[in-house]
Formats: structure tokens, sequence, C-alpha cells
């Protein structure tokens, strides 16, 4: 049996605090909201640029389903809509709705939906995209396309295991705002018609598990504990350790009945439906050495540096990374804006990196690989360009959680180089899928010449065949 | 006392091997024209001059050194492209090639304890070999057995190789606990011995070495922690670690028994090198969700 477990690795919070707190950051002067979210279509703006706006405003929606719609974060103006930089590894701009801050922060009155127990499922599941929520774990997956094909579901899991170590925002959350937690969990039951939710938390966070275990007075709900291991939090990893039930690699949960939601994610649903907030603001952690860590509440689209100097950075130079010590990306400066999905900012001490040396195939990563593949094979050929084998040995099962990098004692790259062999295959695929294509199509036409050919003689000799008949049937009338 | 004095004259050779390992890699790499540094610096080329100089006779003579840590280092790794990259275990190949070519200095032992000064006269030729040597235990075994004598009658024991052999399980436990190699070779290479040796001496206790015999001559302990778990020729699955170490150790007792050289180490674990790939392919780990 393959226990959940048994690999993965122990990370210890690299800097704890004593205690967790949320610190309300102070309204920003300016926002910059990207049009572009994680997945999906550019949504479009309903505002111009001159436009006041207010608080929860929707100010960009977009006809793609699967979309969630943009709100205004701060009351102001719109003063302009264009290409900015935002927090993506690549660097690229995209474009942003900027609003000028008024410093009043009016709130727009949202009709709510009410009563959520006297509302369908559909109904709260577009009022979930009309307030824009998104997984707030990280992957920034619309909430609502995943509800949507939430029809046949029987267990919910709420993961609020925290992913990667460092992070602190769901464990702040859930301390401080348990009651809202539980409530979010049941309007997440009204809408999936689940009948057991399982709450699975590290045990680590004793004081959020007790909170937790406080406001709930559900039968439904159980608050599970597990182990502090990192890629536990990894959705299907998480599954397999509740319920032991192992969701094969090309397959989703939620066609099995189970629909895994962050735990952030669960509060943001309350504060929608409940509270008729749509999603402007978010927990985020500041950590790394180089600032004090801690946990603010901020508006989306405020810059980086405007929570980072509320944790006094220190003045050398830094190395800043949005999301986990583990998965996040480097991102090269502090002005650009919080989005939905940064639930992190590390900014550390900037220090050389360790220079890489040559694979001794120790077997360290494949020990500690959470899904047992054999990271010094595909290291291997993906290093050689040899997708077809590395394909062999399952590197599209790998979730990229580097756990193999950090175990590396040569310090090799390892994730870097598995992204890149998927990357690289799905090119291949690409391009063989067009030489097949370009092959049907010179078949086809090979086969209609032919075929053209043999229906043309096939008609010639037919109406030769007629002719001829024609021919002796006069021939005979002659004779006659 | 005299182990002090043995375990000094046993690093005579340690010491030089070392040397000239690190002079033919770094040699070699300014050939290829890649970076000295840190190649010298992951210590691989002075483990792969340890290994063998550890392998071979205590009182072989410098050249034979030379030749062989130049063969395991240039032939045994920096054709294949240096670290990583290399099929079979150096220090082994090296001392495979020793034993082919020069088997007469390759199988004298020095008696059973020898001083530094004894070592370091006879490797640099400065006093004759004779007054030293005799033939490895193991050998003479073979050899008297040949003869047609039978186990009862020979000395088997060697008290200096059964101290050698417990040094080098005390130094592959410590390796275990510091998790510089995994369990599961050592472990399946001493079953592989053990099971191997039982089933041979099993029926006749007078033409075949007893298991303990097997377990504390010759470089059993020596392989089994060190020679056979160098990760980059060895099997890198679990299970095939496994498989790798088993067959090592059944075939040392083989080679021992049946073949014409006395200790089968070396032998064995090139063999199993080869089938490496063919092992790692079959025993991959079940993946999650596949």
């Amino acid at each position: 049996m393959f226990d959940a477990f048994n690999n993965g690795i122990v990370i210890n919070n690299p800097y704890p605090v004593t205690r967790v707190e949320i610190i309300q950051a102070p309204l920003p002067d300016k926002v910059v909201l990207p049009l572009q979210q994680r997945i999906g279509a550019e949504a479009e703006p309903c505002v111009k640029v001159g436009d006041k706006v207010l608080t929860g405003q929707l100010i960009a929606q977009t006809p793609d389903q699967f979309c969630a719609s943009i709100h205004a974060s701060i009351s102001g103006t719109v003063v302009a809509i264009d290409a900015q930089i935002i927090p993506h590894k690549s660097g690229l701009k995209s474009n942003c709705i900027t609003i000028e801050s008024d410093g009043k922060d009016e709130w727009i009155k949202n009709k709510g939906v009410g009563d959520f127990l006297h509302c369908s499922r559909e109904t709260l599941i577009e009022y979930l995209q009309q307030s824009g929520i998104v997984g707030l774990g990280g992957a920034g997956f619309p909430t609502h396309s995943k509800l949507k094909k939430a029809t046949n579901c029987h267990t919910l899991i709420i993961n609020a295991t925290e992913c990667e170590p460092g992070i602190m925002c769901d464990d702040a959350l859930m301390q401080h705002d348990a009651r809202e937690v539980i409530r979010g969990v049941e309007v997440l039951l009204r809408i999936t018609g689940a009948t057991q939710v399982f709450i699975a938390i590290e045990d680590d966070k004793q004081e959020a598990y007790h909170s937790l275990l406080m406001f709930n007075h559900n039968e439904r709900i159980s608050i599970i504990q597990i182990p502090t291991k990192y890629t536990s939090g990894a959705e299907k990893l998480l599954i397999k350790a509740l319920l032991n039930i192992e969701i094969p690699a090309d397959e989703l949960a939620i066609n099995h009945g189970i629909l895994c939601q962050n735990v952030s994610t669960v509060k943001a649903i309350f504060d929608a439906v409940v509270e008729d907030k749509p999603l402007i603001s978010r927990i985020v952690t500041v950590t790394g050495d180089a600032v004090t860590p801690n946990n603010f509440e901020v508006r989306l689209g405020a810059s980086f540096r405007h929570i980072v100097t509320l944790a006094e950075p220190n003045n050398k130079p830094h190395a800043v990374r949005m999301g986990g010590m583990m998965m996040g990306v480097n991102v090269a400066t502090l002005d650009v804006p919080i989005c939905k999905v940064t639930n992190c900012i590390f900014v550390n001490n900037a220090k050389p990196t360790p220079s890489i040396q040559e694979c001794i195939r120790c077997g360290q990563c494949n020990q500690a690989c959470p899904v047992n593949l054999l990271p010094q094979q595909l290291y291997w050929y993906a290093k050689s360009e040899n997708t077809e084998k590395a394909m062999e040995y399952n590197l599209s099962s790998c979730i990229e959680c580097r756990c193999c990098d950090v175990v590396c004692p040569s310090h090799i790259p390892l994730a870097s180089y598995f992204s890149f062999a998927k990357a690289l295959h799905r090119q291949t695929l690409k391009a063989q899928k067009k030489v097949y294509n370009a092959r049907k199509r010179f078949e086809y036409r090979e086969y209609r010449l032919v075929r053209n050919k043999t229906e043309r003689t096939e008609m010639m000799a037919r109406k030769k065949a007629e002719l001829k008949q024609k021919w002796q049937a006069t021939r005979l009338k002659k004779i006659k | 006392m005299r182990l002090i004095t043995f375990w000094l004259g046993c690093h005579c050779a340690n010491y030089f091997a070392v040397t000239s390992a690190i002079a033919v890699e770094a040699l070699f790499l300014k050939i290829r024209n890649q970076p000295i540094a840190p190649a010298i610096g992951d210590g691989s080329a002075a483990l792969t001059g340890i290994l063998l100089a550890i392998s071979i006779p205590t009182i072989a003579p410098w050249w034979i050194i030379v030749v062989g840590v130049s063969f395991a280092i240039i032939f045994g790794k920096q054709l294949y492209g240096g670290l990583g990259n290399n099929p079979f275990n150096p220090a082994m190949l090296g001392y495979a090639f020793l034993l082919i070519s020069y088997p007469l200095q390759m199988t004298t032992w020095a008696g059973d304890f020898v001083t530094f000064t004894q070592a370091f006269e006879v490797i640099f030729n400065l006093n004759p070999v004779d007054a030293l040597s005799g033939a490895t235990r193991l050998d003479d075994v073979k050899t008297q057995l040949a003869l047609g004598k039978i186990i009862s009658e020979l000395s088997v024991h060697s008290t200096a190789q059964a101290w050698i052999n417990a040094g080098f399980l005390l130094g592959g436990l410590y390796l275990l606990v510091r998790r510089v190699i995994f369990w599961h070779i050592p472990l399946a290479f001493l079953s592989g011995i053990v099971i191997t040796a039982f089933l041979l001496s099993f029926g006749d206790t007078e033409h075949y070495l007893p298991i303990q015999n097997h377990l504390m001559l010759g470089g059993t302990m020596l392989g089994a922690f060190f020679i056979a778990t160098d990760p980059v020729s060895a099997c890198t699955t679990p299970k095939g670690r496994l498989i790798y170490g088993f067959f090592i150790g059944m075939l040392i007792v083989i080679i021992r028994t049946f073949g014409n050289y006395p200790d089968g180490v070396a032998f064995a674990v090139l063999l199993m090198n080869i089938t490496v790939p063919l092992i790692d392919y079959y025993t991959q780990p079940k993946v999650f969700g596949q």
C-alpha cells in the first residue's frame, strides 16, 4: 500500500513567529489589478479611464465561463488601463486597471443572495463567480467552475495544511476567523450536497486546530490532524492520506466525488455569500530572513512594497520570491501588485547559489519524492532531452514540488529540468500531431485522386457501354 | 601495539595511492579542458585511490599502485565523461586490470602483520620482498583444497583479516548511521554471501569454506559497505539495490569457490555493474496515481 506520508520531506517553518497575527495593512494609495487571471481569457474592463469607482464595484468581467469577475479593491478614480509588470516568473507585462485611492474607502451596496439556505445551487455558484472567488491556496483555479463540476460530490476536503513551510496565512486565518471558516464550509455543504467534510490541518498548528474545534458544531464536519510534512497538502496526496483513495494521474478528484477547497477560499466564500463582500483583499504572509515575519491583510492590487515595508526589511540586497520557498517564483522587483493567488512573499538576503555538481545517482531524491518517482533517472533523460524515455519513467506524474532539489547533495535544480522536459514533450506532441495531420491530408488527397480517376474510368466505361448498347439497338432495328 | 603498527602499515599504500589518483585526475581534466578544482574537491578521485589501495596487497610495489590508479581514473572514469557517467566502479576496474595483468604481485599477502616502515621499504623496493610475503588466506585455502586437503586440516582463519573486516564493518555502520549509504545494498550483499555459502557448505562442510570465514576473509566487508555501495555504478531503485547486492554476494562466493581467482569482489561488482540498467528499468517503484 502506498503510504501518503512515507515520502516527502520534513521542513519546519524556517522563520517561526511567537504569535501568529493578522496586521491590517493601511489602504494603499493606488492599486493595480491585472485583467489576466491565472487561467482563462483576459477579462474585459467595464469601466473607463477617469471613472469614479467604489470599493467592491465590478470593474471587469469576462464572457469566458471559466473566469471570475474582478472588483475595485479601493474607492477612487480609474487612472489607467494599460500593460504593467505582474508577478509572474516571465517578468512579462499584462493589461491592468490602475485605480488611485480617494482615501475614503466607500463601499458599493451589493445586492447579496440573502439566506444561503434558501438559495439554489446554481444561484450560489453564479454568485461566487460574480464575487470573483478563485482558489486562494496558490493555484488560482476559479471556484465556480470547480463547483459546477461537483454534481455528484460526496466528500468535501478542506485543505488547511498550509501548502509550504514558512507560509502562515491559513494558520492565522483559522486562529482569527474560525467561526467564519466553519460557516463557509456550511455554504459549501449547501452547494455540493456532500455528506461528509474533512478539514485537514497539520499537527503543528494546535491553536488553529482548537479554534476550529471550538466553533464546529456540525456533525458532518470533522477536523483531522495530519503530520507536518511538505507536500501532504498536495490535493491527490491529501485524498490518499485521508480517504485512502488513489486518484489516477489522468483523472480529477471531482470525478470520484471528492472536492478539495483551500481554507482561505472557504473564508472568501463566506465573505461573499454571508457578508455580501466580493474578493477584494486577502491575507499575505511576509517572511524571510530580511524581514520580521508576519501576516498582513491587504487589499488586492497593492504593491509588494506596500506590505514589505510594514515588515521592517533590512537595508541589504534582497531576493524576493512570491509563493512558498519551494514552489514559488522569484520576482525581480517589489513593485508588482498582490494578486488573488499571492499567499506569501519571501524576502531573503541575497545569497550566492551553491555550485551545481554532477549527479552521482545517490538516490536521496527518490527517497524524498512524494509520488515515488526516480528523479535521478528522469534527470538523465531530461538532460539529454529524451522526453520519450522520460515519459516512460512517468515524468507526467511529477508535481514539481522541489523536494528532490532540496535534498540533492549536488544542488541540481531537478524540478526545473523536469518542467522543461514536460514543456518539450508537449511541443514534441504538437509537432507530431502536425505531422500526423499533414500525412492524413496527403493520404486523403492521394485517395481522392485515385478515387476520381477510377470514378472517371468507370463513368467512361459505362458511357461506352451505353453507347454500344444504343448502337447495337439501332443496328438491331435496322436489321429488322 | 602490534595493531597500531599494522594499521599504519596498511596506510602507507593509501597515502601514495590518493596522491597519485589526484595527480592523474588533475592531469586528465587538464587534457579534457575541464575545470580541475571542483572535480578534485568532490573527493571522488581520492576515494578511488583509497579503495584501490585498500583492495590490493599492503606490500604491492609502487608502480602497481600507479598503474592501477591511472587505469581506474582514466579508463574507469574520465573516458566516460567524468564523475557520474561511469558504468563501472572505477576502483574495481583498476583492481581487475591489475589482477589480470600482474597476478603474482596482486596475490602476495604480507604475512599477517606488517609495520609502516616494513611496508614503506617493500613498496618502494628498498628491501627484498621475500622476507615478508606469503599467499593470502583465501588463496592458500583454495590451493590446499585443490590439492585434496579438507577444511578441518587447514587453518582457515586469519586474525589480521578478521580485524580488517571488523574495522570495515564498523566503518560501514557509521556510513549507514550518517545516511551516506542506504541499507539495501550491504544487507542484500551479506545475505547473498550467507545464503550461497550456506547452500554450498550445508551438505559438505569439508570441501567448502564455512559461512563465518566467507564473511571475515578477503574483501567481504569492504565490498559490502564501501565498494558495492558506489552510487554511480550501482542500482538506484530501492528494489533494484536489493537484487544488485544479493547477486554480488552470491557471485563472490561462487567465484571464490569455483573460479580461478582467490577473491571475487571486483569481478562480482563489475559483472553486476553491467546489469544495472536492466535491473533499474524493471524495478521502477510504483508511481502515485499510475
